[in-house]
């Protein structure tokens, strides 16, 4: 392999910008492999092996070795670097200097230095020194972006996660992302290409290059990127939500989730009518626990209890019959709920009474898809004042089950003590005193998400008269042991409370992992299952999550399938920024630009012939010209007519006498050109170059040459 | 297109290029050119192979020689000893005979003067001389009175004896004694200075070297030719007495009359050459542009270039040739600036690529 001594070698531009591209591919390879130090490193790594063989590899120490011994001594390199990582993080001793972390760093810091430096060396060495190497090169730097990109393969839009998520939960359509990404690669790669200079690569071939993109990205905008075929989890969420529909062996031990997802998209909710909660939330049951079973409340097992419960998904219309809550207090609101997360229960909007599977509109996104017929309460407070619980249906049986509570007499006593104070007319009301129970818990209780109750024997008891330190499930366990002891049917509710401002004046609404929630409610005569939900006054942590808006719009449109969500799609780019428009008015520049072009480019090869005499020598030569602009060939600045046709004499010998013959013309006398060759002749000389061009040319060349609508433009 | 055509097609063009290697006159059509032109041209062939005969490797310089020849200017060689100066002088003025009786019996086709410092311009010149038979004085002609002349070592001679060479160049005319003798009407000169040994020499002012159409810096010959001039040196030393093609004085005369009339000087050349000079004059790096005179000598220096490649135009290639040889000698640079071709070449680009792309429209 004949060394090649490049000359243009030491400019420190092109290193640069080489450089910058192959670590760039070094970043994104290592992106998944490594920790952020390792990319860091690697990225550096490259950085320098890249600078140090542009600017030595013509200088004594590197110029007098072998590619062979080159690249061992950059294998030996990484060996090395490979072999201290692995003592940094083997032995103890810097482990315990510094600390594991720092040290695991400072092993893949230097891991990823060596072994992006050893290959960085190799493939410059390579790539200086032969005609193969660049080529090695250009296909590391695709490679790194084909894995990254890999995942996509299939059209799908959401892999890898931190793209798809990104976009998604930003509203954005991740092809654009994606598109951007590839795009990116690609002219990191045309970049590449060029900076090689001495591979006599053309300017006007990676105009091609673009051209291609810029076709592939009009298609995606007139077609869409192709719907992916086999997924099964739209990545959406990540990981499956505990929500409440799993089964769980004890509730209280989910205390120890984490907070990392807890913004997870679980359900969306559109609402059919018009509905806004009195008490500041929307609740949506899902399930109850009401059958204390010995140790704590959990799902019931008797078949007359929990009657407005469906406990299982449908295929057909799922309704509750018995013992429906009296309508003069509550209204009826329909909304349609899509899961973006499986459960066993449908939910629905306190109070649920009819469940209908819907058309899933899309598949993909939505687990399942149903519209809910819910009671919404419109009571005030003045209708639970005074009333009555349980239900005159219940059997002495069924009240009991609602009144059981452990065997622990405190409950009792603390409920007791609560009520002692309340004014003697309400001292036997049953909301007056499950308000008082509730007051103290909202008084008392400090809400936390770390607690130590979660493997006590009774964990509400180790709650309620412990440090009063809990969640949801602590607080309604808590209440609802005290609302029974004060011979209120009581249960604990299992859902999703979602605060009203999170609606933000929409018709959608998006449940979060974060709305999971457990409840305390009552039975009231006439009322149903009223929500008397503790909301402590203190909280150690933040529940709140950022409103999102956009998402949950998207995801609504979605659900609804309507035109709207086109338009919301239009909405949010224009709202951004009038991306659309501008790529519309871009491409249809673009396409006119185009079409002008090629117009102009086959105008000019059509027209020599047909124009009235005396212009052939002017036409004829000009066709000719830019056949050879198209494969590449044309005169450079300041050159003249005559060095050009020599310059090309081995591709086409009769352009020589063409180009004389046409400086006869354009610089001889009236006389010359008057009574010079006639068109027929012409015709024939230009024939006869387009037949050696034809002839002697790459038929790869002459095919782009056919294609590239901005060739004649190199004519001159 | 059926393949028969094809053939019909690609036949004219293959008869052309027959045609063409049988006349010299490549891209004249014959209807265009008046057999004149044709007749010239076949003269500066005939001199360009008579000459090329006897000069190995030098074919630039002999191109150059004859086109000064027929332009009716002077070429300054620079050179080194024994790189083939007299030859080319001696054969290219022994390759024009004259044999007209009534031309003056004084003037020989080919002469050479050594000029050294102490040379006098009645050496150069001639003299009067005292005839005793007669009782008066005759004017004897000095070597100067010839077709071809060989001003060897020019810059060796002190000013005095330069001056008087010069005026001859210029004026073509002898003046001694207040008696006027006019010279040749193709009076040449081939003058060579050593670049290198400058010791005890008057080198020539630049007005004076303004006189020069050109000045041609000579390189030696690459390896083939001199290893040809090796093989065949005997051969060509013998063949010289045997036979010779010449050219006749007149004929060139007329040569030189046809292509001054016939080849023709677009206005986009001129133009581009007029754009050529004054971007030299405006260049910083240039002290003192090129005169308007220098572009008027390179006129017909251009036609004879373009007859020589047979052409009926003059064309870009022609000034990219002579254009620095013209230019070298009378434009004088700014302090530091050593690199006359990189100032040139950096002046010419834009009016020749206006030139160049001037034919399309």
């Amino acid at each position: 392999m004949a060394v090649q001594k490049a000359g243009s070698v030491n400019h420190y531009m092109p290193t640069g910008l080489r450089a910058a591209i192959i670590a760039t591919g070094y970043w994104v390879l290592s992106l998944s492999l490594t920790v952020l130090s390792g990319s860091v490193a690697s990225f550096i790594g490259c950085l320098l092996a890249c600078y140090a063989v542009d600017i030595y590899i013509n200088r004594p120490p590197l110029e007098r070795l072998r590619n062979p011994t080159i690249i061992a001594a950059a294998l030996a390199f990484a060996l090395i670097s490979l072999s201290l990582s692995a003592l940094i993080t083997g032995s103890g001793l810097l482990p315990n200097l510094l600390s594991p972390i720092a040290s695991y760093n400072l092993s893949e810091f230097i891991k990823w230095l060596g072994i992006s430096a050893s290959i960085t060396v190799s493939l410059r060495t390579l790539a200086q020194r032969t005609s193969y190497g660049a080529v090695l090169e250009i296909l590391f730097v695709a490679a790194a972006f084909v894995i990254t990109l890999a995942a996509h393969r299939n059209g799908m839009i959401h892999r890898p996660f931190f793209i798809g998520d990104f976009a998604l939960t930003r509203g954005m359509d991740p092809s654009a992302i994606l598109m951007a990404l590839g795009c990116g690669a690609v002219v990191s790669l045309a970049g590449l290409l060029m900076i090689e200079n001495n591979q006599r690569r053309l300017p006007y071939h990676f105009a091609m290059l673009g051209l291609l993109c810029f076709s592939l990205l009009i298609y995606v905008r007139l077609f869409g990127i192709p719907t992916p075929q086999l997924t099964d989890d739209l990545g959406l969420t990540g990981a499956e939500q505990s929500g409440s529909g799993s089964q769980r062996e004890n509730p209280f031990r989910d205390g120890e989730n984490d907070a990392s997802d807890k913004e997870a998209p679980v359900a969306i909710v559109l609402f059919r009518d018009d509905y806004e909660p009195t008490g500041g939330a929307y609740y949506f049951r899902e399930s109850a626990y009401s059958q204390f079973n010995g140790s704590m409340l959990d799902f019931t097992t008797n078949q007359s209890m929990d009657l407005d419960l469906i406990e299982h998904f449908t295929n057909t219309r799922a309704e509750i019959n018995q013992q429906l809550p009296a309508i003069d207090k509550r209204e009826t609101v329909t909304t349609t709920i899509g899961m973006l997360v499986a459960h066993r229960n449908p939910f629905g909007l306190d109070t649920p009474v009819a469940y209908e599977n819907t058309p899933n509109p899309n598949n993909l996104r939505f687990k399942r898809t149903y519209n809910a017929t819910s009671m919404v309460p419109q009571f005030e407070f003045d209708d639970l004042l005074g009333r009555e619980t349980g239900h005159t249906d219940w059997s002495e049986e069924v009240l009991e089950e609602y009144l059981e509570l452990p065997s622990d007499p405190r409950y009792q006593e603390l409920a007791e003590s609560l009520i002692v104070n309340l004014r003697p007319e309400y001292a036997n009301d049953p909301y007056a005193r499950a308000l008082a129970v509730k007051t103290y818990l909202d008084e008392n209780g400090i809400y936390s998400l770390k607690n130590d109750h979660a493997y006590a024997e009774d964990p509400a008891a180790s709650f309620l008269f412990g440090d009063l330190t809990g969640y949801c499930m602590h607080f309604s366990f808590a209440a609802t042991y005290m609302f029974r002891s004060l011979g209120i049917p009581a249960r604990v509710g299992v859902g999703y409370s979602v605060p009203a401002r999170n609606r933000a004046g929409g018709s959608s609404l998006l449940i979060q992992a974060v709305h999971g929630h457990a409840w305390p409610e009552i039975y009231f005569r006439g009322l149903g299952w009223v929500i008397v939900d503790p909301a402590p006054q203190q909280t150690l942590v933040d529940m709140t999550t950022d409103p999102q808006n956009s998402l949950q719009q998207l995801l609504g449109d979605m659900l609804r399938n309507d035109a709207s969500f086109e338009e919301f799609l239009e909405s949010q780019q224009t709202s951004l920024f009038p991306l659309r428009t501008l790529m519309n008015v871009l491409a249809a520049l673009v396409l006119a630009t185009l079409l002008t072009a090629y117009l102009v480019k086959f105008y000019r090869l059509w027209i020599p012939g047909r124009l009235g005499s005396g212009q052939e020598y002017r036409l004829v030569y000009r066709a000719v010209l830019d056949k050879l602009s198209a494969i590449g060939l044309h005169r450079n600045y300041g050159e003249s007519r005559e060095d050009f046709a020599n310059r090309v004499a081995d591709l086409t010998p009769s352009f020589k006498q063409l180009t004389d013959n046409h400086l006869a013309c354009a610089l001889g006398s009236e006389a010359t050109t008057a009574a010079g060759m006639n068109m027929e002749q012409w015709k024939i000389m230009g024939q006869a170059v387009d037949k050696e061009i034809t002839s002697n040319a790459e038929s790869w060349k002459t095919i782009l040459g056919l294609i590239n609508p901005f060739s004649w433009l190199l004519t001159k | 297109m059926p393949s028969d055509s094809i053939a019909e097609v690609a036949d004219p063009i293959k008869d052309e290029d027959t045609n063409l290697s049988a006349t010299p006159v490549n891209t004249l059509e014959p209807a265009t050119t008046s057999s004149k032109l044709v007749q010239a041209v076949t003269v500066l062939d005939t001199l360009m192979t008579c000459v090329k005969r006897q000069v190995l490797g030098r074919d630039d310089v002999i191109e150059l020689a004859i086109i000064a020849l027929i332009a009716d200017g002077h070429v300054l060689l620079e050179d080194f000893p024994g790189s083939g100066k007299t030859t080319l002088a001696k054969a290219l003025g022994e390759a024009i005979v004259s044999d007209d009786t009534t031309a003056d019996e004084f003037i020989l086709p080919f002469r050479r003067i050594q000029f050294t410092p102490d040379l006098l311009p009645s050496d150069v010149t001639g003299v009067p001389v005292f005839d005793s038979n007669s009782n008066a004085f005759h004017f004897r002609h000095g070597p100067i009175f010839a077709h071809l002349v060989l001003a060897d070592e020019i810059n060796r001679t002190s000013p005095k004896v330069q001056s008087a060479m010069l005026e001859a160049m210029g004026e073509k005319q002898v003046t001694v004694d207040n008696v006027t003798y006019p010279l040749d009407s193709l009076f040449f000169v081939i003058a060579t200075q050593n670049p290198l040994d400058l010791i005890g020499t008057y080198p020539l002012p630049t007005p004076q070297l303004d006189r020069f159409l050109f000045k041609v810096t000579m390189d030696h010959i690459d390896r083939d030719s001199e290893l040809d001039v090796l093989e065949t040196y005997k051969e060509r030393r013998d063949q010289a007495d045997t036979e010779k093609i010449t050219v006749n004085r007149d004929e060139v005369l007329a040569a030189r009359k046809t292509i001054d009339e016939e080849v023709v000087v677009s206005t986009a050349v001129k133009t581009a050459l007029v754009d050529i000079s004054r971007n030299l004059r405006d260049d910083d790096r240039v002290l003192q542009g090129n005169s308007t005179r220098s572009m008027v000598l390179l006129m017909p220096a251009l036609q004879a270039c373009a007859a020589l490649r047979h052409r009926s135009y003059v064309s870009a290639e022609d000034i990219e040739l002579l254009l620095p040889r013209v230019l070298g000698h009378r434009i004088e640079l700014a302090p530091g600036v050593s690199d006359f071709e990189k100032v040139l070449a950096e002046s010419m680009r834009k009016p020749m690529e206006v030139l160049a792309r001037g034919t399309l429209n």
